[in-house]
């Protein structure tokens, strides 16, 4: 998030992405674990780099390698300036010889989660309205106004009982789960099945409504909400799905410190994917690892 | 004076109560705005740059066009949630 708004929003580190390198975002918890073509790729370059102690650590950062694997910089800094300075040491480096493309031999099913097929993929976007302190400095600024984003994942089965005018209980039990977060500054913990209070969702005509009760059990992370939308259907399919849960949210989460101290609003939209923006293809943040059980 | 204490007391509560209720209302015309409201804009400088998704589809353009890789690692999907 905090990327988008500072590193990635300097003209010449964009300017130098479109023209001198082949620009690559990932989530590298899978590809850090992947038994695969691809997770070896990766691993060989982080083995190189500051990040080669990894073990079970992350090893996020921005990294600049050839297309044979060798290692050529890598910074962790989101000033403009620092990673520009990584990005033309690292281009000096680069070797301009022939490189052959690499072959995927083999495929990580687990970290390498497909769509369901005949299902649908929905955006879900979440922002904090009010309720921040004035924030004193600009990295605080980008993450009080941050709009996040996940994809919701929705299965054949669960597609075919939309365009019936039923949500199934999966399905309202998933959103409540892993889409009902304040994800707008890092990766928030999701809701476990114990801590849905209450949530329900119907169709009525075109109008989708919904309601959520959710809290942790000491109560210090809670969110009360309703969800109104609208659900369009033609020819068996549902071609157009827009709506937004809006409600007052309290707490924080491990990796999303220093939200508002008192509870806060927090709107949630969800808007069918037309496969038009790259990330429509990422996979959903709560199935990370384990995609069978969000599919559930 | 009672009474104006009184009001001075009560009157901020009462604004406090309706301004909460009134964020979280969700009339379909507060849908619809916030619908509109809760998008990426156009204009993101990020979202301009040809991000691949695919470390190895990313790898065989680098060997084709003769580039480097750039890889924004990241804990979440950079794209995504984080």
């Amino acid at each position: 998030m905090i990327d988008r708004a500072s590193t990635f929003a300097s003209p010449q580190v964009v300017q130098f992405l479109k023209t001198k390198a082949i620009p690559v975002a990932i989530d590298q918890a899978y590809q850090r674990r992947q038994q695969d073509t691809e997770g070896e790729f990766y691993r060989r370059i982080v083995q190189q780099s500051p990040r080669k102690d990894f073990g079970n650590n992350t090893t996020q950062g921005l990294f600049m390698a050839s297309a044979s694997g060798d290692f050529l910089g890598f910074t962790n800094h989101r000033s403009p300036d620092r990673v520009m300075q990584m990005l033309n040491e690292a281009w000096k480096k680069a070797p301009r010889g022939q490189v052959s493309a690499i072959v995927r031999e083999t495929v990580d099913r687990r970290y390498n989660p497909e769509p369901p097929e005949g299902g649908l993929i929905v955006r879900v976007q979440a922002k904090i309205l009010s309720g921040y302190e004035p924030a004193e400095s600009q990295f605080q600024h980008i993450f009080q106004t941050a709009l996040s984003r996940d994809n919701l994942w929705i299965t054949k089965a669960e597609h075919a009982a939309l365009v019936s005018g039923r949500v199934p209980r999966a399905l309202v039990t998933r959103i409540a789960r892993f889409h009902l977060v304040d994800n707008t500054r890092g990766e928030p913990p999701m809701w476990e099945t114990a801590e849905i209070q209450s949530a329900d969702m119907t169709v009525k005509g075109s109008d989708l409504l919904g309601s959520f009760r959710l809290a942790t059990a000491d109560g210090r992370r809670r969110y009360e909400a309703t969800m109104r939308g609208e659900l369009q259907v033609q020819d068996g399919r549902v071609v157009n799905l827009d709506a937004v849960v809006l409600g007052t949210f309290t707490g924080e989460g491990r990796y999303t410190r220093n939200a508002p101290k008192e509870p806060f609003p927090l709107a949630i939209s969800f808007t069918l994917a037309d496969g038009s923006d790259i990330a429509d293809g990422v996979p959903p943040q709560g199935g990370r690892g384990w995609i069978d059980g969000y599919l559930k | 004076m009672k009474v104006a204490t009184g009001l001075m007391l009560v009157l901020p509560g009462l604004m406090a109560g309706a301004s909460a209720e009134d964020l979280t209302e969700l009339t379909e015309q507060r849908f619809r705005k916030l619908h509109a409201e809760l998008q990426p804009g156009d204009g993101e400088l990020w979202r301009s740059i040809p991000w691949q998704t695919s470390l190895l589809a990313a790898q065989s353009m680098a060997a084709e066009q003769k580039k480097p890789l750039f890889i924004w690692a990241m804990d979440g999907h950079p794209l995504g949630c984080t």
